[in-house]
């Protein structure tokens, strides 16, 4: 390969506060258009934004995550650009004094383990939403997002792979949404990435054109808009057909490009100010020390709890510890029924293939994890067999029944009768003589045929266990 | 020009006028600019709920400047302003105002009125339509000193909705038994008329005194002009047309939106200075003008230290250009401290004492008028 991609990332994340970043309406996702807004967030005058500590709180914990140095006096700037998402005319963001500065995140990729190293992390408000209501011809603004908190993490130039784009990414949820400083769905805008761009040919040491591509709403959507921009770059170098300009790029997930965007950015002077309404804040050693000592659990923790501690395997580990959510529901449930083993495994195999059947992701599923429990406690103890489990598990995902009374009331105890099942297997042999000579003239497929049958005719309530030895016995005898 | 643009028609000695920049829930509050027409606030400031739970009644709201901007661009019309008048005329006891160039200031003692300007971060901000957020101070014309401190006690003190305040939840203003010593700018005084600066040294006379030099006073209106035209500029930004507020009407898009709106409801002052403030903002002038600005300003806070002095005494004016005199006005917002104005032998004196040092300037106004 002649040529090198260079990137630098500029993430930015919805932190989970209750309330906005500069006044005390709600943060809610889903809420009425327009309706956690205030004087304050509305940008009216005669208002003053007041500082929400949470927020500060959240952004010194990613900056503990990403191994940051925290400043110990912030400042809040004025960025100036007129936009009728943006009520007061500036956006309100720290360019002078930022919370976190110089950080670094390891990632790993096939090619081993890179560091990433961050310039900084800076506290800034969300703009509102612009909505165009195609039936009246205009356009309408809904201002819940507007103030919201947000923190933008802004990498070195170090990435050379879209693979360790994603790596990154990827890392970077983890982290926050395991401290809960935010939930990271791409999906949802609460996790963006702007992705800064550039070719060289490799040993050079000058960086070619910079493009800035923006709009990419998955980490697939990622992988493809740097695959399709760094092929771009690399034709305008061979070919010299287009000159490569600094530009601000949109990707079109559905075309499957990179589009220019108005010049807009190299038009802008953002005139950026201090906000003189917004005093210091001042971050001590005790503070961050409280923040630090509230630290919950990594995933990288939990997958060192989890292999070693509770002796899952790694790969079940791999998966729980993937989401956040799923290593919630593990962790409940496992009050409520101390089997890791167990939950592990119906957390794995039978709730993500219902979530994906009703095509949801990990971060999705909802369950009660007391029933949850109870379920997988019904199955451990032989009272109801695993089928019957997987038709009780859909019910308490979309009803919310509660097993133990579930089985009770519909009699769905498991059958261990051996005198029962005897009859039954001598019944169904009897019924199938042709599947009998297939199984004589050597089929073992029959056996499973056989299983179904038995189980079939006692309501699919018999313990498979005793229907194998059982069976396996009765043809033997044959 | 009238006085009100709105008159409640009450009277008395518990009467206060309130400048329209000062937001009344319900009320329409343009701060003097069409850009705000029909804008109606929808809460009071904390100054309006302060004078109402000290039993005061709100008499109307006064005419002012756009926004309370420095006059640039002249008109010939001589009349005070409505703040001053419904005070020199007996209409209201008081008036509430911002005054950030100086306007009130100089006219208040032209009309036997008196002028309080606190101290910055002692009175909340919180419902005064922003000018320039680090130099507003809302301030009082009153007949007399000793009555404008005793509303000032009722209005002064932490508000939690505005984030630049002192952590103090009350004043005490009233007279102290220190030994004042008058600290005299020598070549400011200079500067003014005959009689002014006759005026004032007979003020002086009645106190000890030392000569002190106000360094950077000949830079004091332009770092003043260069710091709130950029605060203004910004402050401005929020009347689009969009939210509130006026909005022109036959616009063909977002920009034609906002260029028609900002055309037709800014005046000639308010365009002038956002202009200007985005140019000393720009790229290219940040740190040449603002920043540097912003290093003067720091400069001249650590220049007035109070060590030999308590009260800096200065001439009221200097000059018939606005802009040279705005340097007189520029000391007291520029490093948040408080100003008194008053007529002393009918000319116009200013008092600036160091922070919170209220006191000091009405125990010296009290000593001059016995």
């Amino acid at each position: 390969m002649k040529y090198e991609t260079i990137m630098g990332l500029e993430v930015h994340v919805e932190l989970a506060t209750k309330s906005k970043l500069f006044c005390a309406c709600s943060t809610e996702f889903g809420s009425d258009v327009n309706e956690n807004v205030c004087p304050v967030c509305a940008g009216m005058p005669g208002t003053s934004p007041m500082v929400n500590r949470k927020a500060i709180e959240l952004a010194i914990t990613a900056g503990l995550l990403t191994n940051s140095e925290i400043s110990p006096r912030i400042t809040f700037d004025k960025k100036n650009y007129f936009y009728p998402d943006l009520p007061a005319g500036y956006q309100l963001t720290q360019l002078f004094a930022p919370i976190c500065k110089n950080g670094w995140v390891e990632i790993e990729t096939d090619a081993g383990k890179k560091k990433i190293n961050l310039v900084q992390i800076h506290l800034e408000e969300d703009a509102g939403k612009l909505i165009h209501d195609d039936w009246m011809d205009t356009t309408l603004i809904d201002f819940n997002r507007a103030s919201v908190p947000l923190i933008e993490i802004v990498t070195r130039p170090d990435f050379r792979s879209a693979e360790e784009v994603v790596a990154f990414l990827e890392k970077l949820r983890s982290l926050l949404s395991f401290a809960d400083v935010s939930d990271c769905k791409m999906q949802e805008g609460s996790m963006r990435c702007d992705i800064n761009l550039s070719v060289r040919e490799k040993g050079s040491d000058k960086l070619g054109t910079r493009t800035e591509i923006k709009n990419m709403n998955s980490l697939k959507a990622i992988a493809a808009a740097i695959s399709y921009e760094s092929q771009r770059h690399i034709d305008a170098l061979e070919t010299g057909e287009e000159v490569l300009v600094q530009e601000t790029r949109r990707w079109d997930d559905s075309i499957g490009a990179t589009f220019s965007m108005r010049g807009k950015e190299d038009a802008t002077d953002y005139r950026y100010c201090p906000d003189p309404d917004i005093m210091p804040v001042f971050i001590d050693d005790e503070w961050i020390d409280a923040v630090r000592s509230n630290l919950p659990e990594t995933a990288q923790d939990k997958f060192i709890r989890l292999t070693q501690k509770l002796g899952l395997p790694e790969y079940d580990s791999e998966i729980i510890t993937r989401s956040k959510n799923l290593s919630n529901i593990f962790d409940e449930t496992l009050q409520y029924y101390n089997n890791p083993k167990e939950v592990a495994n119906w957390i794995i195999v039978e709730l993500l293939s219902i979530a994906k059947g009703d095509n949801k992701g990990e971060d999705d599923v909802r369950i009660d994890c007391q029933k949850f429990a109870k379920l997988i406690e019904l199955v451990d103890g032989r009272t109801i067999n695993r089928n019957v489990g997987k038709k009780i598990l859909s019910l308490i995902l979309e009803e919310g029944i509660d097993p133990v009374e579930y089985v009770e009331k519909n009699k769905l105890g498991m059958i261990n009768d051996t005198s029962l099942i005897s009859s039954t297997i001598q019944e169904v042999l009897s019924e199938n003589p042709k599947a009998l000579e297939e199984y004589k003239a050597g089929s073992k497929k029959v056996h499973g045929f056989f299983v179904g049958q038995i189980m079939r005719k006692l309501g699919g309530k018999a313990n498979p266990q005793i229907i194998n030895k059982l069976l396996t016995e009765a043809l033997k005898e044959i | 020009m009238g006085i009100f643009i709105e008159d409640y028609n009450v009277s008395g000695a518990d009467t206060v006028a309130l400048e329209d920049s000062i937001m009344q829930k319900g009320k329409q509050v343009t701060a003097g600019s069409k850009i705000l027409d029909n804008f109606v606030s929808p809460f009071n400031a904390t100054v309006v709920d302060r004078l109402l739970d000290g039993g005061f009644k709100i008499s109307g709201r006064t005419v002012m400047d756009e926004f309370g901007l420095l006059k640039l661009s002249h008109d010939d019309n001589n009349t005070p302003s409505g703040a001053v008048r419904a005070v020199s005329e007996g209409i209201s006891a008081y008036a509430l105002c911002n005054d950030l160039f100086g306007r009130y200031r100089e006219e208040a003692p032209q009309y036997d009125c008196c002028y309080i300007h606190p101290t910055y971060g002692t009175v909340s901000r919180y419902g005064l339509i922003p000018l320039a957020s680090s130099l507003d101070q809302i301030g009082i014309v009153c007949r007399d000193l000793s009555q404008g401190f005793g509303l000032l006690s009722h209005l002064a003190g932490k508000d939690p909705k505005d984030g630049a305040m002192f952590p103090d939840s009350k004043y005490c203003y009233g007279k102290t038994d220190e030994k004042i010593t008058l600290g005299i700018p020598r070549s400011v005084i200079e500067k003014a008329d005959a009689d002014t600066r006759e005026s004032i040294m007979d003020f002086i006379n009645k106190f000890s005194s030392t000569d002190i030099d106000l360094e950077y006073f000949d830079l004091y209106s332009q770092v003043m002009y260069i710091l709130s035209s950029a605060e203004i500029s910004n402050n401005l930004s929020r009347y689009d047309g969009i939210k509130f507020g006026y909005r022109a009407s036959g616009y063909t898009d977002i920009d034609d939106l906002y260029t028609k709106t900002r055309s037709e409801g800014f005046g000639l002052d308010a365009k002038l200075t956002a202009i200007m403030g985005a140019v000393v903002l720009s790229k290219d002038h940040y740190g040449p003008y603002y920043e540097k600005a912003m290093k003067i300003r720091r400069l001249i806070k650590e220049s007035i230290n109070f060590d030999t002095y308590d009260v800096i005494v200065l001439p009221c004016k200097i000059s018939d250009d606005p802009y040279e005199n705005l340097a007189l006005y520029s000391l007291a917002p520029l490093a948040g401290l408080p100003s008194v104005s008053f007529s002393y032998k009918g000319y116009g004196i200013q008092l600036v004492a160091g922070v919170k040092k209220e006191n000091l300037l009405l125990s010296t106004w009290e000593v001059s008028m016995a």
